[in-house]
């Protein structure tokens, strides 16, 4: 299984240097990759007795207990620095990096399990909380040398205000998770896992009585700690510190590990045959590739990305598009219509973003003049007013639609009211914006006629603006109900009525073969109304 | 008519465009303005009607202090002032006449402007001045459907229907094809001697300056360099009017 990640890094590898660019990038960034994942991703599996005292620590974490597990970040960095030197160096650096860290993650991936006693890192989490707070204006001084006497202090003096407090007690009920979360792990003492092994056959006969007395079946003797009950340590063990670490229980950071060793070593590969697969400025574009795959990894990994799970259900997907078809227009003897209640749904979802959208139009209309820059600047007044409203469209747009309709519901109860206000308000800010950059990109020419033939500010604006930036208003407007249409459709599913409604029903009822009936009506009036739109959009400007 | 004393202007990013320039020019008078591009022909055409604020000295026109009035009474100075664009300047999605009628909006409460509830006399007015310029029965055609040569005639038609005491044209034929210069002077110099109203153009085009005008001011770097009849302009003077900085070309 481990070499199969590996394997799949070297082909990667193999691939990309076919596409005849650099291959030292990938070198570099795989080997960058390593570097940062070692103290950064989890590496295996370790358990205590109950499912929280669970523990995932990273390479860096096992060196105490795993000392060869140095060889993968040290070759790693050996490679990265022949790196530099170009050529069949680079590549014999790739071997060696990739083929001396394969061997010391094998070996340890290969391993039994083991008992482990853990000693946290106090401070480790908030001082990186720290460092992340502090980096940005850290880059500020670097980018702007001529303020770095007021970044420069001001980053250091926050990034130790910010570890202080986070390290404090008050820090610590903010964020409980942060201290200590970071655990080193040493060996156990020399005789503990067998006195382990030893207490547990003893009470072997103890636990096998109760397991039949439920039901279970009976347990054997172990040997060594793999085969410890149901991989699971007895309550007074893991309280006393110690975990079973199981090697074979990888985590996303074994995986990683195996890939960009893997894309290490297949780049070697490339560079000891091909020395000149590399270009000038490719060490940067490596780290940027680093950064990327470094954080992608985590991400699938916290979005519990499985493909199994999409196999285990695909019976249910059979079943549901085997129940939702043919699709169930009418049932006239028990009274049921749903082909005209989609009708009717859809219409109300349609009369929802009509109505949003014009009320947002309303108001973004006179106060997108006052977000305009080129109309504010000239008076104090008018340009705090400026401020004001790019402020409110700035918030407003943070405020998703769906968000407003849940709060909306709760105050003015369920139904499509609380929708058309909900999206009335959020689509201001969007339209707002849009309407008011319309205005700073007019054409001055016209503006400077108007004022030259001693027209007042207000009929400038009337038949210099005005002219130029209403068919672009409309415009806007139709394509903002294009979307306010898509969204209203969703608005059903909280409560705000219209098709989504119709649906969340069905679906809840296990109604598939009339939820089927909404969801085409969907997919032919989605794109009905966006292909009307945009026609009318083109025949405008 | 224009009295110009020390005028001189420098914008924001230090740029002299005007130095100390002083001029008196009569009512009547038809002036050609000439000069390399940047030399201050625009500025100083902009600053009488104060488009251009200028950073010292004195404009006036017609008796009144151009540089001391009031937003109001700019507005109200500015309609008796035509000024006619290098780029035309008009609203492409209006018609020849709304753009025209732009001319008379000075003269309107703010609130009928707004509503564009002109009287009977205004669209009259508009509507001799498209005649005047040859675009009649194209009133209803909206700007954008126009050659370059007709929006120009458009813009000229907008600052005559203003009913001007003073018309500045700025570079009115740099945008249009050559042949169409003397159309577009044709029509200033006539109105200049049918209703005896001041002209001033920017012209970077000599031969039209000499053949058009009765008078001629010559800038280079921001200072006024010639100031008399069209007939003093020797060869030598023009080649002081075009010497030096070539770059600002």
């Amino acid at each position: 299984m481990s070499l199969a990640f590996f394997a799949a890094g070297l082909s990667l590898a193999g691939l990309l240097g076919l596409g005849r660019g650099s291959v030292r990038r990938y070198l570099v960034a795989a080997a960058l990759g390593i570097l940062v994942a070692s103290p950064a991703f989890p590496l295996v599996g370790a358990v205590g007795y109950l499912s929280r005292e669970a523990l995932e620590p990273t390479l860096a974490a096992l060196l105490p207990a795993y000392p060869l597990l140095a060889l993968v970040p040290l070759a790693a960095a050996l490679a990265l620095a022949l790196a530099h030197f170009g050529g069949r160096v680079a590549g014999l650096g790739g071997l060696l990096g990739g083929g001396l860290g394969l061997f010391a993650l094998l070996s340890f991936l290969d391993g039994h399990a083991h008992l482990v006693k853990l000693r946290p890192v106090p401070g480790l989490m908030e001082g990186v909380a720290a460092l992340a707070l502090a980096i940005p204006f850290l880059a500020l001084a670097w980018g702007q040398r001529k303020r770095a006497w007021l970044w420069l202090p001001l980053g250091v003096a926050l990034g130790f205000g910010a570890f202080s407090w986070l390290n404090s007690p008050t820090g610590h009920t903010y964020f409980p998770r942060m201290g200590a979360y970071y655990k080193l792990v040493l060996p156990a003492e020399p005789g503990a896992e067998e006195a382990l092994v030893q207490a547990f056959n003893q009470g072997l006969e103890e636990l096998n009585r109760v397991r039949q007395e439920i039901g279970l079946p009976p347990l054997k003797p172990i040997q060594d700690l793999s085969g410890l009950g149901e991989g699971r340590l007895p309550q007074e063990v893991a309280q006393a510190g110690y975990r079973l670490l199981q090697p074979a229980a990888l985590r996303y950071g074994a995986v990683a590990l195996l890939l960009f060793l893997g894309v290490l070593f297949g780049a070697g590969l490339w560079l000891v045959f091909r020395p000149g697969l590399e270009e000038p400025g490719d060490l940067r574009q490596g780290g940027v590739m680093a950064a990327v795959a470094l954080s992608i990894f985590p991400a699938f990994d916290a979005t519990e990305f499985d493909l199994g799970k999409l196999v285990k259900g695909w019976p249910f997907l059979v079943n549901f598009l085997d129940r939702a078809w043919p699709p169930n227009l009418a049932q006239p003897q028990h009274d049921i219509y749903p082909l005209q209640s989609v009708a009717s749904e859809m219409l109300l979802t349609v009369e929802i973003a009509l109505v949003g959208t014009l009320l947002a139009a309303l108001f973004a209309l006179p106060t997108s003049f006052l977000a305009a820059r080129n109309l504010t600047f000239k008076n104090p007044v008018l340009r705090l007013l400026f401020y004001l409203m790019r402020g409110f469209y700035n918030v407003d747009r943070g405020v998703d639609t769906l968000i407003l309709a849940l709060i909306l519901v709760a105050a003015v109860g369920l139904g499509p009211f609380a929708g058309v206000l909900a999206m009335a308000i959020h689509s201001i800010a969007d339209l707002g914006k849009l309407y008011s950059e319309a205005i700073e990109n007019v054409d001055k020419g016209p503006i400077e006629a108007l004022e030259s033939v001693g027209a007042s500010g207000s009929n400038v604006l009337r038949w210099a603006i005005l002219p130029q930036v209403l068919p672009l208003f409309v415009s806007y407007t139709l394509y903002r109900f294009e979307i306010n249409f898509r969204v209203s459709i969703v608005l059903g599913l909280v409560g705000a009525g219209g098709i989504g409604f119709f649906i969340k029903g069905a679906m809840d009822a296990g109604h598939y073969d009339q939820m089927v009936i909404g969801i085409i009506a969907i997919v032919l009036v989605v794109n009905l109304i966006d292909f009307a739109s945009s026609w009318l959009r083109s025949r405008l400007v | 008519m224009i009295e110009v004393r020390n005028l001189s202007k420098v914008f924001p990013d230090g740029t002299q465009a005007l130095s100390g320039a002083s001029v008196s020019i009569p009512k009547g008078d038809f002036v050609a303005i000439i000069g390399l591009s940047g030399a201050g022909k625009s500025t100083f055409l902009r600053t009488l009607n104060r488009l251009v604020e200028p950073t010292a000295g004195e404009v006036w026109v017609g008796g009144v202090e151009v540089t001391r009035l009031s937003r109001k009474e700019l507005q109200a100075f500015r309609r008796k002032v035509g000024f006619i664009f290098q780029q035309f300047n008009l609203v492409q999605r209006l018609t020849v006449l709304d753009n025209v009628l732009h001319g008379r909006l000075g003269y309107l409460p703010t609130w009928k402007g707004l509503l564009g509830l002109y009287r009977e006399e205004d669209t009259a007015i508009a509507l001799e001045q498209i005649k005047r310029v040859g675009l009649q029965g194209k009133e209803r055609a909206r700007a954008d459907q126009l050659s370059g040569g007709q929006q120009q005639r458009v813009a000229i038609a907008r600052a005559l229907a203003q009913e001007p005491e003073l018309i500045l044209a700025d570079e009115p034929m740099a945008s249009l094809d050559p042949r169409l210069s003397d159309v577009i002077l044709g029509i200033l110099k006539e109105y200049n001697e049918e209703k005896g109203v001041t002209v001033l153009v920017n012209i970077h085009v000599l031969e039209l300056a000499r053949r058009y005008a009765r008078r001629i001011l010559a800038f280079n770097k921001g200072r006024l360099v010639f100031d008399g009849p069209v007939e003093a302009l020797t060869p030598e003077v023009e080649r002081q009017v075009y010497s030096g900085n070539l770059e600002a070309l």
